[in-house]
């Protein structure tokens, strides 16, 4: 009994008809990393959420230091030293730094902030002032300071849902530091989600892995599981598929000339003569840690960044002139990084986002049929296998992975000509992985030209059949997908090319 | 000891707008019948002569409904507005700006046939009232200033500026000190179609089905939606944010600009203070209620039209019209409150 310093027993939440949580056990010992694993929409977030008091349960116990708590809200649990890092940030963009950390009313470093601030941003290998606002910091740094909030309002178990989907696998190994040292030295204890088996074993002591509302292992030695175990476990079954590559390539769909961008106010050149050509049936991989210029290269062919220099051709039809609509008449694709925010528009109803692409098309005039957009998300939701409440509801409440498979599946279901995939499968789980990329293959197969952008190596090397490295702003290296190895590519990435 | 918390509901009732607007009438009824109480009148006999003096005859039902046409225009207007995400609290300068328009077109031409030349007002109060938004629009657009300001700017402008015409250029002389502009000819009033109730009426339920139509129905109300929702996304669909909202602002406006238009046609007559009894402002109070829905606006206007009549008579026997005030404010204010309970919960949680 006494051993754990939280004790989730049989939790219960339901969301409408959706069992997200079915009699759930869970064990935190003190000072140790755990380890959360299951697939997309298997309960993680619900679970966390319970524990940092934000839904409640309908059932259940939580015992906290072995006192058994009768009803936890944010505030309480904030009090009883529980921090969450939400999957989205929640940070305040205008903010300062020191103001986001310092905003909570528990705030423990009132006095000496700057002492504290130097002490973490040397822990967490940070190296910005804390006068910066929010707005001007990389996505990495704001994970960053995600969790030093945590820090700062003295919370001494910390809920981690997914923190590295958006950092670079450099910030990804930085982090694996930083928490280490914070379980030993400072006795946090600590719960990270992810989908990667990868950090699962390199992050945590103990795994836990659920799978559709259930606990289906608690509290498993890490060491002593193998990747096997654990996929079975979250999975149920394992299909690893080889991709064929002997696929052949056709005309030339997209080609890029000598294109240049210029970010205006520092002139600073964040795409420096790029150049690339992607044929019928082939899948450009681009490599290269986020922010050397990649989401500016897919905006640009995408049409929504317009002031550069250079040529964009799509089916040897010049558009580099042209804006979003005409490219998607020319059937490009975009999948943009930004799933909430870019690719869906928070607060709008599922409907209304499945249509995004394609409602010029289908419209009559200035009518847009109820029935046929109905219709439309129905052989979406069909196609992909998504899972949604209802077709009225407002899009966040479906899980991460469904909204992906959403948003993928409205940009494909048309048989696009030309696809830009970036980041496709950030944060899902391993069978809606497999999901996607069997169907960029499929798409590949059926004739689409593909440009994948994706931080993910094992992703670029499974799919791609050629690869480009992109380091800051330039395409450093190039490989045949057969001549390509995982060494070369990442020193590339580094900026190393000999 | 026992604590009291709040916590947010994951699921809220579809229905949830209409019982709260329910219930919160019910309140504001409850509120009123105190009110009358205090002053030692009887409820039951005011709010009864209040419905028969509001809806018991052909002749009170189509002033109720004559009085609707403003409140409903210009909370359709406002609904408009809000499918961007915007707030148009000046809909009350917008029908001052609608009338003066139409005073303007009037004097200034000259159209033989009465019904092209209603036609042609009609039009003008429309044109007027985006108008009177195009300022307001034209720098949310391209500076990004906050339309709640700019908008209830132009109602005190355009207020001076017609308190200027009624006093100088138009004032009619026959008027003698009371200030307002000279009478519009009879040949552009505009008709009756059953007791007093004016064609103006008919017109409403047109632009009830066109606002719905446009919200909900149509191509522009998805984009509106989709720039309301993320402007990052709408670049990305293709779809213009900025003009999306320009153009709902200024349909909107004219939405408010027509209402100004009617009442000057059916009701006034002539452009004076009196073209509108802060309809702009409980047409923010309607359109709120309804949680921005065209056809719950049309049903909460025309109750909310039967409400000023029945304040408006029940003066006569010593009551004060501001009871129907009382009661369309207490309506909001307990939706809203009744609102709040559909979308969080209250706990008990026990502290040891
Ligand atoms: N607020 C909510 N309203 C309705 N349904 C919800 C809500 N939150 C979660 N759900 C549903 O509960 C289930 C579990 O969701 P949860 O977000 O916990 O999954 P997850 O394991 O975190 O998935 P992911 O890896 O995709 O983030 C899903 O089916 C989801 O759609
Ligand atoms: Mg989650």
């Amino acid at each position: 009994m006494k051993q754990y310093i939280l004790e989730a027993k049989n939790i219960s939440k339901t969301f409408g008809n959706v069992k997200a949580l079915e009699n759930v056990n869970f064990y935190l010992r003190k000072g140790k990393i755990h380890g959360l694993l299951g697939e997309n929409g298997a309960g993680k977030s619900s679970l966390m959420n319970i524990l940092s008091g934000i839904y409640q349960p309908e059932k259940g116990s939580i015992f906290i230091n072995n006192v058994k708590q009768k009803s936890l809200d944010p505030e309480s649990a904030s009090e009883l030293g529980i921090g969450m890092v939400h999957q989205e940030f929640r940070l305040i963009e205008s903010f300062s730094i020191e103001d986001n950390l310092t905003l909570s009313k528990s705030n423990i470093y009132q006095n000496n902030f700057k002492e504290a601030y130097e002490k973490y941003s040397e822990i967490f290998s940070l190296s910005v002032k804390p006068e910066k606002t929010i707005s001007q910091l990389s996505v990495g740094e704001k994970q960053k300071i995600e969790i030093m909030k945590l820090i700062f309002k003295d919370s001494k178990i910390m809920l981690l849902d997914e923190p590295t989907a958006v950092l670079t696998p450099q910030e990804t190994d930085q982090l694996r530091i930083s928490l280490g040292t914070l379980s030993e030295e400072d006795e946090k204890t600590i719960v990270l989600i992810s989908h990667k088996l990868k950090e699962i074993r390199e992050f945590t002591e103990k795994v836990f892995v659920m799978k559709n509302g259930k606990m289906v292992a608690e509290e498993l030695s890490t060491k002593d599981v193998t990747d096997d175990n654990l996929i079975e476990l979250m999975m149920g079954n394992i299909q690893k598929s080889i991709i064929d590559k002997s696929n052949t390539a056709g005309d030339t769909k997209l080609s890029i000339k000598s294109l240049e961008y210029v970010d205006k106010v520092n002139n600073f050149k964040i795409l420096d003569n790029i150049n690339l050509e992607i044929k019928a049936g082939e899948i450009i991989g681009i490599a290269g840690v986020s922010g050397n210029g990649q989401v500016e290269l897919a905006n640009i062919i995408s049409g929504i960044e317009v002031d550069y220099s250079g040529k964009i051709l799509i089916n040897n039809k010049d558009v580099s002139r042209r804006g979003v609509r005409s490219r998607k008449k020319l059937n490009l694709s975009y999948i943009p990084e930004n799933r909430l925010g870019v690719g869906l528009a928070p607060g709008v109803s599922v409907l209304d986002n499945s249509i995004v692409r394609d409602y010029f098309k289908t419209r009559l005039g200035p009518h847009l049929s109820r029935s046929k957009t109905e219709n439309y998300l129905e052989s979406l939701i069909n196609k992909f296998s998504i899972k949604a409440p209802n077709s009225k509801a407002e899009i966040s409440t479906l899980s991460g992975g469904n909204m992906q498979k959403l948003l993928m599946g409205r940009e494909l279901i048309s048989n696009p000509e030309v696809i830009i995939a970036s980041q496709p499968t950030r944060g899902l789980d391993v069978n809606a992985v497999e999901a996607i990329h069997n169907l960029l293959v499929e798409q590949r197969d059926k004739g689409s030209a593909i440009l994948m952008i994706s931080e993910d190596l094992d992703e670029l090397f499974k799919l791609s059949n050629r690869i480009h490295v992109m380091f800051e702003g330039k395409i450093v290296k190039s490989f045949n997908i057969d001549d390509a190895d995982i060494n070369n590519v990442g020193l590339a990435m580094a900026g190393i090319v000999e | 000891m026992n604590n009291l918390k709040l916590f947010k509901r994951q699921t809220v009732n579809e229905l949830s707008t209409f019982y709260s607007f329910l219930i919160g009438f019910i309140i504001a009824i409850f509120i009123g019948s105190i009110i009358l109480l205090i002053q030692d009148k009887s409820p039951i006999d005011t709010f009864s002569l209040m419905l028969r003096l509001s809806v018991g005859s052909i002749n009170s039902l189509s002033a109720s409904l004559n009085k609707a046409i403003p409140l409903i225009l210009a909370g359709l207007g406002i609904s408009i507005i809000n499918s961007v995400k915007l707030w148009n609290i000046g809909a009350e300068g917008q029908i001052f700006l609608g009338a003066i328009a139409v005073n303007f077109i009037y004097i200034n031409t000259q159209i033989n046939s009465p019904s092209i030349h209603i036609f042609v007002l009609l039009v003008a109060g429309f044109v007027g009232g985006s108008l009177c938004i195009l300022i307001p629009a034209i720098t949310k657009v391209v500076f990004g200033v906050n339309e709640i300001i700019t908008t209830l700017l132009t109602n005190y402008i355009v207020f001076g500026v017609t308190i200027f015409l009624i006093n100088g250029p138009w004032k009619d002389p026959k008027s003698l000190n009371f200030p307002a502009a000279a009478y519009v000819g009879e040949e552009v009033f505009l008709p009756t179609i059953i007791g007093k109730l004016s064609f103006g009426f008919l017109i409403c339920i047109l632009f009830t089905i066109l606002a719905h139509y446009l919200k909900n129905k149509s191509v522009f109300g998805f984009e509106m939606r989709i720039a309301g929702g993320s402007a990052m996304t709408a670049v990305y669909a293709g779809i213009n944010a900025k003009q999306k909202a320009f153009i709902a602002m200024l349909i909107g406006g004219g939405f408010a600009g027509l209402a100004g238009a009617i009442e000057l046609l059916s009701q006034t007559h002539r452009v004076s203070t009196g073209i509108s009894q802060g309809f702009g402002y409980t047409a923010i109070i309607v359109a709120a209620i309804t949680g921005m829905r065209p056809l719950g606006i049309f049903l909460v206007g025309s109750l909310f039209g039967a409400l000023s009549i029945g304040g408006s008579v029940i003066q006569t026997i010593g009551v004060s019209a501001y009871i129907a005030d009382i009661i369309q404010a207490s309506t909001l204010f307990g939706a809203l409150i009744i609102q709040f309970f559909f979308t969080y919960q209250i706990k008990k949680v026990e502290n040891d």
